[in-house]
């Protein structure tokens, strides 16, 4: 077990540096300064030579990608070009808007679509069955920054039930959930439909392998056999839907957030990506692929808890 | 005049003809007789013919402005209204979907073929070969599409090139791990240890018996992947990182249309519709023919 | 229906729906299952046997239909009860052994839960449920049952797990328990202990069983009563005495004469039921064996035959009874009914004295168990086991050599090494003389004309989307074809392997297996290559199909002079085609001699085992429940020191434990590993 948790750090760790590196290359890829494209352009020259001396732009790249990596390692990602405060720090106080979103939406889509999934598999074809796959279909095709746009054109604009903008008073708990509803709705509503026909085919597919009969055969009752037998199986693919899926969530909480005029994560980024800030879209990108590969490390390590038999071959 | 003798046909032969043509019937009518495949069917053409025919159709010029009108809801002149600057909503969307159609077509059939390559590469190929392409294959799924576009466009600023570029190389890993995951099935499976034994080389193999077999699911995933295609064109325009002003695409008349959101509602709906519609018309097409082909789902036991 | 009748089956007929039409499945199945007794259901595949077993448990595929008949279980319509009664009697009453254990027991949740759940019903602590499981699974013969009881289905063997899935069934004490195939998935020695084990239970537990199998041994061997099903219908039933020694329907006795087992003459040619099942989406509406019976008659596939009563059973036939009747029907058991191939049994054409045309010396494959820097962390010096062992082998031109193990023991790896399929660790394979082993595939290529494989499965080994024209010419594509015509050569190849021209249109997944397993033969045949390696032949195929296929391939080798290397677990078989066998264990060569001699007279305790491990066609030939050697083949991680028999041979000293038997000849052409044979001498006089 330590083993494939080593490994599995392991690979993790080479991902992250693949991602560095990449970042990296782009910045240097470019042409320009790299320092004034990391400073911005009303920099002073004073500025920009420390910043060359910092990030040893007069060394080979090679070097440069190193000493890069290292100031990442030790948590120093740069300065925001306009306030000069670390990029560590802006992104600290930014972060847990983006989590509360993103941990939101997902927990009401799986809080849905799963057990929805399990009912229409343990009655295909009735009217449930097929009122979930119709609406699932709906639900999947609409972008979700689309339902993030339409969410706030009904709710906030036309019907005036929920705030359109920002994340609440700080300190005020009922007005932040009032501001977190409509965009973990908009960005949780695609996820429901998906999760209820992946958690439906799984267990379709889990309900006819022979150890469903068996269990049938020794007259186990129904209950039993779907919750403590089927979906005990078929929840397994569905844990790995579920961490990969966090990469598209990512996406989805970008959108959520620059509608919403939320102070997240993918905000920053976005705002930053107008503004030329670079080392705020280096520190954003660096964070949202490292929350993504931390999320799919897990969600692997709970699938290895699990399933006994990926137990046995690690 | 005497007949000359022939080798009679075979019975079974004949049969065998009649019942694949039977099965073929048989495919077809119960594809017609499902009301979501033929709704998919219908809107999936739709697509095709308005972006195709959209100069021909739109009543007009997408960007010709009629300051006056600006603004307006649907009505018999406009029927989808019109934007800030009195341009005919239904005529952009007819443009735009142009565009989706562009990236659809082109982002689709590239990394549907790059990830059908490399996945066989990756499942049948040696392992150091495997892990690698694994590696490489997670480092990009690591980036969420809009994040990868954003880092993309903050050094190199917006052009539906890039946008291409984001949708092919975000969706390669997709069909790759699908190709690669049926390879690696049929790596060890008789039938090719026995080309093997036969002494057919690794392309023939590849492209003569593994491809055959790999090729159906990846072809409904890429029907299942057109909406995400269309959506990430749609959803970086509308962020202002795809396609540019004033040229129109869906994404675009969103953008328009968020901005006056509390003046007018009628751009933002109008310019969702067809995206839903267009998504709609390939997950259910997609489905569709995937119940048809998917022998796990086909299968009656 | 008497009183000693626990289940009586009467006018069942079932209908499965499916896009081809209403196939149907089951017509008018009758039959009563006595108390304590053992009955057996014996039909090749398509006969509807496991259907009938599910029928009864009310567990059948949803595209299921049963249009008519009764099964009275305790004075009870078993087709008519509730969902919720009839689950009160599954698991209690009535339980079920399943044929593959692998499948059948659900991968995620210890023997202990699997088992507990079983006895939801009886108001036990858990603690008592936990006891009883431990129990069941020490009387079917798992050791350390209390600890093990808290294992996973993959944690156990394959024979582990068969016995698990019997102690599940067994739990709680049914008065009936079914068993679908229940040793198919298992090796020869695993399936004598089987039969062995549910033996001694039904005397334990007074349990009535029904056994579903296309095993004519094991039915001799377990039952007491037989029913014999063939396309959806019952064609007779009766004692097992009376069915293996006085079958009177013209099926039994053709499926009772195609056994190899029970054909003591060793002649080349088998006998065989030509055609193939009939259509089930329209049955004839006379006998349904018409289309394939030897003695059939013109009234046969028109009108109905009569059910003939016999003194403990019934058969359905014209000749039996009737105005078609055939007072000399059925002749006496050595007259045979069916029809041996055309054509004279043929010669052996040895030559004894050539040069081996393969000569295999000193093979080792190595597989590797773990990555080397895993390895280095745990401190493992040699990550690596020995699936084939310092093998030395010949076959010369015009022979058949049989390599004959159960699974696990190398004997496909070796096929497969010897073709340049899979890397080998050291050792010689010469072909005519020359070192092909480890060569560069670019090199090897021109040799695959002379070395051609058939395997095991006989539709899986064909490319399932090309074509059997395709599929058939490949090899000429592959190996160049200028100037050659692929649709006469695809002719050709279809008449030599006697397979109609009609089907070179269709695909593998159309084809029968007897069919399929012709396309793979013409391939293997069409370079005019000098060996074959086939690997199981006849696996998959039903009995009356597999004399076909040997028939076919000792016609091609006696018209081409072919070498064949046959692998297989199948023992009967290889006793009828093979001129040398040799038996291997654990990687090892552990016994190679000539066929006779070596069945006749074994040297080693393993071949022995294998030899007494075949169950008889002939319930008076039962052996004793002793019989069966113990335990099963270790896994390569765990080779024992010694002799790598030493764990479960019967004969086994002190010093068997020290050191592997160097190979020993007691004939020029007999040789042995094992430091105390059976026999030293190469004379034949001990036959049985």
């Amino acid at each position: 077990m330590l083993n494939y948790l080593l490994k599995r750090l392991g690979l993790a760790a080479l991902v992250v540096m693949a991602v560095l590196l990449l970042l990296f290359s782009m910045l240097h890829m470019i042409p320009g300064n790299p320092a004034i494209l990391a400073l911005g352009t009303r920099a002073t020259p004073e500025a920009i030579a420390a910043y060359s001396e910092r990030m040893h732009l007069d060394e080979p790249v090679l070097t440069q990608f190193i000493f890069f990596l290292g100031n990442a390692v030790q948590g120093d990602l740069g300065n925001d070009v306009f306030s000069n405060r670390p990029v560590t720090a802006v992104i600290g106080e930014r972060i847990g808007f983006t989590l509360a979103l993103i941990c939101t939406g997902m927990g009401w889509a799986v809080l849905l679509g799963v057990p929805l999934g399990c009912l229409a598999a343990v009655r295909p074809g009735t009217w449930i069955d097929r009122i979930t796959g119709v609406f699932s279909v709906g639900m999947i095709a609409v972008p979700s920054f689309l339902v993030s746009i339409w969410a706030l054109l009904l709710f906030s604009l036309h019907l005036r039930w929920l705030p359109a903008i920002g994340a609440g008073e700080p300190g005020d708990l009922s007005d932040q959930l009032s501001h977190l509803i409509l965009p973990a709705f908009a960005i949780g509503l695609g996820w429901v439909g998906y999760l209820a026909r992946m958690v439906r085919a799984s267990m379709l597919e889990v309900m006819g392998e022979p150890y469903i009969r068996s269990a049938r055969a020794f007259g186990l009752k129904p209950r039993r056999i779907v919750l403590g037998y089927a979906l005990r199986v078929a929840i397994l693919p569905t844990i790995t839907l579920i961490g990969m899926g966090f990469g598209g969530l990512i996406s989805s909480a970008v959108f959520a957030e620059i509608i919403f005029s939320r102070p997240g994560v993918g905000k920053m980024i976005f705002d930053a990506v107008s503004d030329r800030n670079f080392p705020i879209v280096q520190g954003g990108v660096l964070v949202a692929t490292g929350f993504y590969i931390l999320v799919v490390l897990f969600s692997d390590l709970l699938i290895a808890w699990l399933d006994p038999r990926v137990r046995a071959s690690l | 005049m005497s007949v000359p003798p022939s080798d009679p046909v075979p019975a079974e032969a004949l049969e065998l003809r009649e019942s694949a043509s039977r099965e073929r019937r048989e495919k077809l009518s119960s594809f017609l007789s499902d009301w979501q495949a033929v709704a998919g069917l219908v809107l999936v053409v739709a697509f095709f013919a308005s972006a195709i025919f959209a100069p021909w159709l739109a009543p007009y010029d997408p960007n010709a402005m009629d300051i006056p009108a600006r603004m307006s809801g649907p009505s018999w002149d406009h029927i989808a209204g019109t934007d800030q600057l009195g341009r005919d909503t239904f005529s952009r969307i007819l443009h735009g979907g142009r565009v989706a159609l562009y990236i659809a077509a082109i982002g689709v059939s590239a990394s549907l073929v790059v990830g059908l390559v490399l996945g066989m590469i990756a499942g049948y190929g040696p392992r150091w070969l495997d892990n690698l392409l694994l590696l490489l294959f997670d480092a990009v799924r690591s980036f969420p599409a809009v994040i990868l576009a954003l880092a993309t466009v903050a050094l190199t600023g917006p052009s539906l090139t890039v946008v291409l570029a984001i949708v092919i190389i975000t969706t390669i890993p997709s069909y790759a791990r699908v190709a690669r995951t049926a390879t690696m099935a049929l790596r060890h499976t008789e039938f090719i240890l026995a080309e093997r034994s036969l002494g057919a080389s690794t392309p023939r193999i590849l492209f003569h018996h593994v491809m055959p077999n790999v090729i159906g699911p990846l072809l409904i995933l890429a029907a299942m992947e057109v909406p995400v295609v269309v959506s990430i064109e749609a959803g970086l325009s509308f962020l202002g990182i795809g396609v540019l002003p004033p040229q129109a695409s869906w994404g675009t008349i969103l953008n328009e249309g968020y901005l006056v959101i509390r003046d007018t509602p009628w751009m933002v709906i109008a310019g969702g519709i067809p995206l839903i519609l267009t998504t709609l018309g390939f997950t259910f097409l997609g489905e569709a023919l995937r119940d048809l082909f998917d022998p796990r789902m086909g299968r009656g036991r | 229906m008497t009183d000693d009748t626990l289940l009586n089956i009467d006018g069942l007929t079932l209908d499965f729906r499916t896009n081809r039409g209403r196939v149907k499945a089951l017509r008018d199945i009758s039959f009563p299952v006595r108390k304590g007794r053992i009955l057996g259901i014996v039909g090749e595949s398509g006969s509807g046997k496991s259907t009938v077993l599910w029928s009864i448990l009310g567990l059948l595929a949803g595209n299921a239909e049963v249009m008519a008949g009764r099964i009275d279980f305790e004075g009870r319509d078993l087709l008519k009860l509730t969902p919720e009664a009839l689950r009160a009697i599954r698991g209690e009453q009535i339980s079920v052994v399943f044929q593959d254990p692998m499948t059948s027991q659900i991968p995620v949740l210890p023997y202990a839960r699997q088992m507990s759940d079983i006895l939801y019903r009886r108001t036990m602590s858990d603690n008592e449920k936990r006891k009883a499981a431990v129990e069941m699974l020490r009387r079917v013969g798992i050791p350390d049952s209390d600890s093990r009881v808290d294992a996973y289905p993959h944690e156990f063997s394959g024979g582990m797990r068969q016995r698990a899935g019997i102690a599940m069934s067994m739990l709680t004490g049914p008065n009936l328990l079914l068993a679908d195939e229940p040793t198919t998935a298992l090796d020869v020695t695993m399936e004598a202990q089987m039969i062995g084990l549910m033996r001694g239970l039904r005397e334990d537990f007074e349990t009535t069983i029904v056994v579903v199998s296309h095993n004519l041994g094991l039915i001799a061997e377990m039952c007491d009563d037989v029913v014999v099903m063939y396309a959806g219908e019952v064609v007779e039933t009766g004692e097992v005495h009376d069915i293996f020694h006085n079958a009177r329907h013209p099926y039994t006795r053709a499926l009772l004469e195609c056994d190899p087992a029970r054909i003591a003459d060793v002649s080349r040619k088998l006998p065989v039921i030509p055609g193939d099942i009939p259509d089930l989406t329209r049955p004839l509406p006379g006998c349904i064996f018409a289309t394939r019976c030897q003695r059939v008659m013109p009234e046969c596939s028109s009108l109905a035959p009569p059910l003939v009563p016999r003194g403990t059973g019934v058969a359905r036939c014209h000749l039996l009874d009737g105005p078609l009747a055939d007072p000399a029907w059925p002749p006496p058991p050595e007259v045979p009914t069916v029809a041996r191939d055309a054509g004279e049994p043929v010669p052996p054409q040895v030559r004894r004295t050539a040069e081996p045309l393969l000569d295999v010396s000193d093979l080792n494959v190595r597989f590797r168990t773990m990555g080397p820097v895993r390895a280095r962390i745990r401190g493992v010096s040699d990550p690596f086991v020995d699936a084939v062992l310092d093998v030395s082998l010949d076959v010369k031109p015009g022979e058949t050599v049989a390599l004959v193990g159960e699974s696990g023991s190398g004997k496909t790896t070796l096929g497969r090494t010897i073709l340049n399929l899979q890397q080998a660790a050291g050792g010689v394979v010469r072909f005519e003389g020359k070192d092909i082993l480890g060569m560069k595939e670019s090199r090897f290529k021109p040799l695959r004309r002379d070395m051609a494989m058939m395997f095991q499965d006989p539709v899986g080994s064909l490319s399932p989307r090309k074509s059997v024209r395709a599929l058939i010419t490949e090899p000429l594509v592959i190996h160049g074809a200028e100037g050659r015509n692929l649709d006469t050569e695809a002719e050709r190849l279809a008449d030599m392997v006697r397979l109609p021209r009609g089907f070179l249109a269709r695909y593998p997944h159309e084809l029968s297996g007897g069919q399929a397993r012709r396309v793979g033969v013409a391939r293997a045949l069409a370079l005019n290559p000098r060996l074959i390696v086939a690997d199981e032949p006849t696996a998959g195929l039903d009995v009356s199909v597999q004399g076909e296929i040997l028939n076919l391939m000792a016609d091609l080798q006696a018209e081409h002079g072919l070498s064949y290397l046959i692998i297989t677990h199948n023992l009967p078989v290889v006793r009828h085609i093979a001129d040398r066998i040799a038996i291997m264990y654990l990687g090892r060569i552990v016994e190679e001699g000539p066929a006779a001699e070596v069945f006749a007279a074994p040297a080693h305790p393993y071949t022995r085992a294998l030899v007494d491990g075949v169950p008889q066609p002939d319930p008076d030939r039962r052996r004793p429940p002793a019989a069966a050697i113990e335990g099963e083949v270790p896994s390569l991680l765990r080779r024992p020191t010694g002799c790598d028999f030493v764990s479960r041979c019967p004969l086994a000293r002190e010093e068997c434990r020290m050191a592997k038997p160097a190979h020993r000849n007691i004939a020029p052409d007999h040789r042995h590993a094992c430091l105390f044979p059976l026999r030293k001498t190469p004379e034949l006089t001990e036959t049985a």
